[in-house]
C-alpha cells in the first residue's frame, strides 16, 4: 500500500517536471552537445557535411593559425582587462555608495530607485543614449568644454579614440553593475550587529578605522559574491561591445565573446562556425573554473 | 552635520550620472532634426513632440511595441507555468533522480550565452522555427530555468507540511493542492520571477537579432537597431525610439521594485 502511494507520487513528480525537462533536453542538452561536436569540425553553415578536424580549432585559436590566433590573443588580453576592471570598480563604487545610503534615512528609497535605472534598462536603448552622449560633438564633450575642462574632451569622440574606447565601455558596464552590488552591500550593512560597531567606538576607534577593520572584514563574503557575479558578467557580456563599438575603432575593443559572435554570424561563407563553437567552449571552461574557485573559497571560509 | 551634507552631495552626484542617459533620451527626442545635429546642448530651444509621434506612427513603432509585448508576455507566462510546476515537484514531491535533475538545471547557469547562441540558431533552422516568435520564446523560457527553479523551489519549501496534509485529508488531488495552496503562498516569488523574466526579455537583442529576419516581426530593440543602420540615422528619432523602449521598464520597476530587490537578493544567496 505504502509503496503504491510512493510510486504514484513519483509519477506525479515526473509529470510535473516533464515540460521543464523536455524544453531543457531540446534547448539545453541538445544544443550544448551539438555545439561541442561542432567545435571539433570545420563548417560554413551551408555545405551539407562537416569536416572533422579534432582539436584543430582549439589549437588554431590559441596559437596555430597566423590569421586568427593573434586576434584571439589580443581579444583575450582585453577580456582579462575587463574582467579585472569591472569587478574592482564595481566594489570601489558600490561599497561607498551603500555606506552613504545606509547613513541617511530621508530619500534613501528615491536614491536607490534612481541608481537602479541603468541596471534595469541595460540594453540597446541605453547603449545608444551613451553612444549619442560620447560622440565628437556629443553632450559629454559639450559639458566638459563648458565646465572649463575642454582639455579632457575627446575631439574624436570617446568611442572613436582607440585609447579611450575600452575604458569608456568599462565605465558604462560598471554603471550597470553597481546597483546590484550596492544593494547587496546595503543588505549586509543592515545585518551588522550595531553593538559591535558601538563597542569599537567606545574603545576610541575612528569612523574610518571602524570601517576598515570591522565593517569591511564582516562584509567580505558579500565582496566575494559581487566579484564573482561581475567576473561572470565581464567574461560573458559582449552585447555592450557589439552595440556601442562593434569591436572598433580598429579592433581596439574586440573581446572574446564578440570574436566568437563574429566567427559565427558575420563570417559569410568562410568555414569558421567550428572555430566560433570552440571559442565559446573555451569561455565555458573559464566560467566553470571561476565557479570552482568560488566554491572552494566559500568552503574554506566555512 | 558636515558629514551628512557630504553624503547627500555624493549621492546626488551619482544620481545625476545615473539619470544622465535618460535625460539625453528626453532631450534628443524633443529636438527637431536640425537642432539635434548641433553641439550637444541638453535643453532643446524649441521642444517638439513631433519626433515622438512620427516614430510611434509612421515608423511603425506601435507594431514593434505590440511584437515586443507579445514575445515578453508569452515568455513570462511560459516561464511561470513550466517552472512553478517543476518547482512544486522539486520542493514537495519525492521521486528518484530528483536531485540530479535539479542540479542539471542549475548547471545551466554556468553556460555562457555565446556558447549556446549558434547551436540554438541552427536548431531553429532544423525545426523550421527561424524567424518565428516560438523560435525565440522557447530558448528565452529555457534560459530562465536555473533562476526560476531555484527561487520557486525555495519558496514552495517554506510552505508548512501540515497545510498539504490537511488538503490531502479533504481529498484534494496533487494539482488541486498545487493550485489552491502552493501558488497563492508563492505569489511574491512568482511576481519576482515574472519581473526578472519580463525585463531582460523586453531588452533582449542578440538572439532576436540573429533569429528574426522579417521586419514585420521585429521587436523594439531590433527596430531601433534597424533605424540606426539606415543610411542617415537621425539622433532625435533614435532617442525617441529609445524612450519608447525604456519607459515601460521604468514604470514596471518603480511600481514593483520591492519584488525586484527581493529576487536579486534571493538569486545571490541561493
Amino acid at each position: 500500500m505504502a509503496s503504491r502511494f510512493r510510486s504514484r507520487e513519483a509519477w506525479t513528480g515526473y509529470l510535473f517536471v516533464l515540460p521543464a525537462v523536455a524544453l531543457f533536453a531540446v534547448m539545453g542538452l541538445y544544443t550544448v552537445g551539438y555545439g561541442l561536436a561542432l567545435s571539433f569540425a570545420q563548417w560554413n553553415g551551408f555545405t551539407p557535411k562537416w569536416t572533422w578536424v579534432g582539436i584543430g580549432n582549439y589549437l588554431d585559436l590559441i596559437y596555430r593559425d597566423p590569421a586568427i590566433a593573434p586576434v584571439v590573443q589580443a581579444a583575450a588580453l582585453r577580456t582579462l582587462v575587463v574582467m579585472i576592471a569591472v569587478p574592482v570598480l564595481t566594489v570601489l563604487v558600490g561599497f561607498p555608495l551603500a555606506v552613504a545610503l545606509n547613513h541617511i534615512t530621508r530619500l534613501r528609497a528615491a536614491f536607490r530607485t534612481v541608481f537602479f535605472l541603468p541596471q534595469v534598462t541595460a540594453g540597446i536603448a541605453l547603449f545608444y543614449a551613451w553612444t549619442y552622449a560620447l560622440q565628437p560633438d556629443g553632450s559629454l564633450n559639450y559639458i566638459l568644454r563648458h565646465l572649463g575642462l575642454g582639455s579632457i574632451a575627446q575631439p574624436q569622440g570617446w568611442l572613436g579614440n582607440p585609447s579611450t574606447a575600452l575604458p569608456t565601455l568599462i565605465v558604462v558596464m560598471v554603471l550597470g553593475s553597481v546597483p546590484v552590488a550596492m544593494l547587496l552591500y546595503l543588505t549586509g550593512l543592515q545585518s551588522i550587529d550595531q553593538s559591535v560597531v558601538d563597542a569599537a567606538r567606545v574603545d576610541g576607534a575612528s569612523g574610518v578605522r571602524t570601517m576598515t577593520s570591522i565593517i569591511w572584514p564582516l562584509l567580505l563574503p558579500i565582496t566575494g559574491a559581487v566579484v564573482m557575479l561581475n567576473l561572470r558578467y565581464a567574461l560573458q557580456d559582449f552585447q555592450t561591445f557589439l552595440l556601442m563599438t562593434n569591436g572598433g575603432p580598429g579592433g581596439h575593443t574586440l573581446v572574446l565573446g564578440l570574436e566568437s559572435y563574429n566567427l559565427a554570424f558575420v563570417s559569410g561563407f568562410k568555414p569558421t562556425l567550428g572555430l566560433s563553437s570552440a571559442l565559446g567552449w573555451i569561455l565555458f571552461v573559464v566560467a566553470l573554473l571561476l565557479a570552482g574557485i568560488n566554491l572552494r573559497v566559500l568552503r574554506s571560509r566555512a | 552635520m558636515k558629514a551628512r551634507v557630504f553624503v547627500y552631495v555624493v549621492l546626488t552626484a551619482y544620481a545625476v550620472i545615473s539619470l544622465y542617459p535618460f535625460a539625453l533620451m528626453v532631450s534628443g527626442a524633443l529636438k527637431d532634426a536640425a537642432e539635434v545635429r548641433l553641439d550637444g546642448h541638453l535643453i532643446p530651444s524649441d521642444p517638439t513632440l513631433a519626433t515622438l509621434a512620427h516614430t510611434w506612427s509612421e515608423l511603425h513603432f506601435f507594431t514593434y511595441f505590440g511584437n515586443s509585448l507579445f514575445v515578453t508576455g508569452l515568455t513570462t507566462v511560459g516561464v511561470l507555468v513550466v517552472y512553478s510546476l517543476a518547482g512544486y515537484a522539486f520542493a514537495v514531491l519525492r521521486f528518484p533522480g530528483r536531485r540530479l535533475l535539479y542540479g542539471m538545471f542549475l548547471a545551466l547557469l554556468f553556460v555562457p550565452g555565446i556558447t549556446m547562441l549558434l547551436p540554438v540558431v541552427i536548431l531553429q533552422q532544423k525545426l523550421g522555427l527561424i524567424g518565428t516568435f516560438p523560435g525565440i520564446i522557447l530558448p528565452f523560457v529555457n534560459g530562465t530555468a536555473p533562476l526560476s527553479i531555484m527561487l520557486l523551489t525555495n519558496s514552495f519549501r517554506t510552505v508548512p507540511a501540515e497545510l498539504k496534509e490537511s488538503a490531502r485529508c479533504d481529498g484534494a488531488g496533487e494539482l488541486r493542492t498545487f493550485w489552491s495552496i502552493y501558488l497563492p503562498i508563492g505569489r511574491p516569488a512568482l511576481i519576482t520571477i515574472a519581473l526578472l523574466t519580463a525585463v531582460p526579455t523586453w531588452n533582449e537583442y542578440v538572439l532576436t537579432r540573429v533569429s528574426l529576419n522579417d521586419a514585420s516581426r521585429y521587436t523594439l530593440p531590433l527596430a531601433l537597431q534597424n533605424l540606426n543602420s539606415s543610411t542617415a540615422p537621425q539622433e532625435n528619432v533614435l532617442m525617441a525610439a529609445s524612450l519608447i523602449i525604456v519607459i515601460p521598464v521604468i514604470i514596471l520597476f518603480v511600481l514593483l521594485q520591492r519584488y525586484f530587490v527581493n529576487g536579486l537578493q534571493g538569486a545571490v544567496k541561493g
